[in-house]
């Protein structure tokens, strides 16, 4: 049989593994360890644990836990209710100005953690209800959600970003500064979004009363403002000595995570339930991500191990025919209806480890293509039939929002993340402007 | 459901959820560690150890972990064809395709054995479960210092701080080992389901 078309039966059986609704890590896993076994006889059984302990050699993991950490500190013990708060009174005069301000906030909690979960939790629990009582479209305002805490994995520090680099060698020091732009980008065009709407259509994002905007005292607003010095004060923290080469990328995320745990110590906020499900929680998601990368590498020594990705490459070039750049766009193309289909975990999992290399070989900046890759992870975040923030969107929200609602709401903010994503295509310098201006071209 | 395996499965799980509820909090251990890395760096001389420490820690806290997370259902699933079937329906599927998964885990465990053993300086002529034989027979009849002449060159780390490798591949080990008792008794647990009966 010949590579290439091991390759395609090692994909279709995980496929069909995966299909069977078993647990993901064990369906890559079982076709990871039968192909190691038939491909190589004697010898294969040592291959699975030979390849997961090369995580040990992926030090940047380390801040998978930390982050994942920070996050639930954040969303559990409610320290950014303050903030959500502080948008409320400053921008709740104008039209959509909640909806416009509950992007803000997204903006700043993506800041202080690496996952879309956090941004998700708060956005759900405490800026749904709010907005539904002042009458805002529900379809609106679920997209929104969706949408401002999809940032959380472009906006640095970024979870996505760090595994990315380790499938792309490249440094993610780089790769977070790269999607500061794009991540701004995208917020100020949902924020363009979200205004024009309702500039047309004032009952979709309906102002404050006059009398409620008059009983929030002129010092009692800027009181307010405080609020937004805890997430410039942990951004800081983290990536202040870290840019300084003060700390390594992992010691910046111990960093993060001890100064959200004082800071929420500090507000009164660290209760014992909150530790308790912050500790499981973090726990139980880092186990997830751990063990499907787990059974991802082994997948990967395997598929590695019989030139998939060059057979692919021979593919495109040859076989098709195509310069780079319609390469490229196939890709992403295929990225995108993929992602549909495939939650993010996954597609990091299965499709970057077989096209990051290709970009890499078709002469393309690795950099710019991380922020790429996010962006169109966090289009399959958001597209059903799978996406990780549906079903957390789903377990979140208040009841009188249906799963039709959350759907129908995401088909205009995707439509403006794929206009980010080409824009960002045709224009590589949003993204690699700042790298290049820290780090030196 | 037979007595034997009801108990088997009580056992697992609290066993599980012990190590679990542990390996929960490593990872203050490794804030600490990663944190006294940046202050000695900054003050005093860079400490060597401190980078594998922390990716021992960080390997311990999720394979230790991995199997109370397995309890609390936290590992994700492709649900768009599973999310629509009973229960019932899931459990069938389940209790055939977690072979698969007992299957993975066991090649994981022999791997983790027989790196282990390499770590522990097995003779490349020897067989991993003669060497781990005599290294136990050794013990019991001559104490650890006749273990100790069993042991042969032990693996280390190619780094300056140069740790010996046994101890993490041990855990790992454990882990692994714990992690497949587990998906064992989740298997016992959706013959239960399909039956109709609680475990």
């Amino acid at each position: 049989m010949s590579f290439e078309w091991i390759a395609v039966l090692m994909f279709a059986s995980m496929m069909i593994t995966l299909m069977s609704g078993q647990r993901v890590f064990a369906a890559i896993g079982i076709v990871a360890v039968v192909a190691a076994l038939l491909l190589w006889g004697t010898g294969g059984e040592d291959i699975p644990f030979a390849a997961s302990m090369k995580l040990m050699k992926w030090y940047p993991l380390l801040t998978l836990p930390l982050f994942i950490y920070m996050g639930f500190v954040l969303s559990e013990s409610g320290i950014a209710d303050d903030l959500y708060r502080m948008f409320h009174v400053w921008m709740g005069g104008i039209n959509g100005g909640l909806a416009i301000g509950t992007i803000g906030l997204m903006v700043l909690i993506s800041a202080m953690n690496g996952l879309s979960v956090a941004g998700m939790a708060i956005g759900a629990t405490i800026a749904l209800p709010e907005l539904l009582k002042r009458g805002y479209d529900k379809r609106m305002i679920s997209g929104v959600v969706q949408a401002g805490s999809s940032l959380g994995i472009l906006v640095p520090p970024s979870v996505v970003l760090v595994l990315y680099a380790m499938i792309a060698r490249a440094p993610v020091g780089q790769l977070w500064l790269a999607g500061v732009f794009p991540g701004l980008m995208m917020a100020a065009m949902f924020v363009a979004y979200i205004w024009i709407r309702c500039k047309i259509n004032p009952s979709l994002g309906p102002s404050l009363s006059k009398e409620e905007l008059a009983s929030v005292t002129t010092a009692e607003k800027v009181k307010l403002l405080r609020a937004g010095l805890l997430p410039v004060f942990i951004f800081a923290s983290m990536m202040v000595p870290f840019v300084n080469g003060w700390t390594s990328l992992v010691e910046s995320s111990a960093l993060g995570a001890i100064v959200a745990s004082l800071a929420a110590i500090f507000k009164g906020r660290y209760t014992k339930h909150v530790f308790e499900t912050t500790m499981r929680e973090t726990l139980k998601i880092s186990a997830m991500f751990m063990w499907i990368i787990l059974a991802a590498l082994a997948f990967g020594a395997v598929f590695d191990g019989v030139g998939a990705v060059k057979a692919i490459e021979a593919f495109f070039l040859d076989d098709l025919g195509l310069g780079p750049w319609e390469v490229l766009l196939l890709m992403q193309l295929s990225f995108l209806i993929m992602g549909t289909f495939l939650d993010d975990t996954a597609m990091l999992v299965i499709v970057a480890p077989l096209y990051v290399p290709l970009v890499g070989s078709l002469g393309f900046d690795l950099i710019w293509y991380g922020v790429l890759y996010t962006i169109t992870s966090q289009i399959a975040y958001m597209t059903p039939p799978f996406g990780y923030n549906l079903f957390l969107m789903r377990a979140m929200a208040p009841p009188e929002i249906t799963l039709k609602d959350i759907y129908v709401s995401i088909i205009p903010f995707v439509g403006v993340m794929l206009l980010a994503l080409a824009l960002i295509t045709i224009f590589p310098n949003i993204a690699l402007w700042l790298p290049h201006y820290v780090y030196g071209p | 459901m037979p007595r034997i395996i009801v108990s088997y499965v009580r056992i697992v799980e609290a066993v599980n959820y012990r190590v679990g509820r542990m390996a929960m909090y490593l990872i203050f251990v490794l804030m600490a560690i990663l944190m006294w890395s940046s202050i000695s760096k900054t003050f005093f001389s860079p400490a060597l150890w401190t980078l594998e420490t922390a990716q021992f820690v960080m390997v311990a806290y999720y394979l230790l972990g991995g199997p109370y997370s397995m309890q609390l259902n936290s590992h994700v699933r492709m649900d768009l064809v599973y999310g629509s079937w009973s229960i019932k329906t899931k459990a069938w599927v389940d209790a055939f395709t977690i072979f698969g998964l007992i299957f993975y885990l066991v090649i994981l465990l022999q791997g983790a054995i027989g790196s282990t053993a390499y770590s522990l300086g097995q003779p490349y002529n020897m067989g991993i479960y003669e060497f781990y034989g005599n290294l136990i027979t050794a013990f019991f009849t001559g104490g650890p210092s006749a273990a100790s002449e069993v042991l042969g060159h032990m693996e280390r780390s190619a780094t300056s701080f140069r740790p010996y490798l046994w101890p993490i591949k041990s855990i790992a080990t454990l882990g692994i080992f714990l992690m497949l008792l587990q998906a064992i008794a989740v298997f016992f647990k959706d013959i239960a389901t399909i039956r109709g009966e609680e475990l």
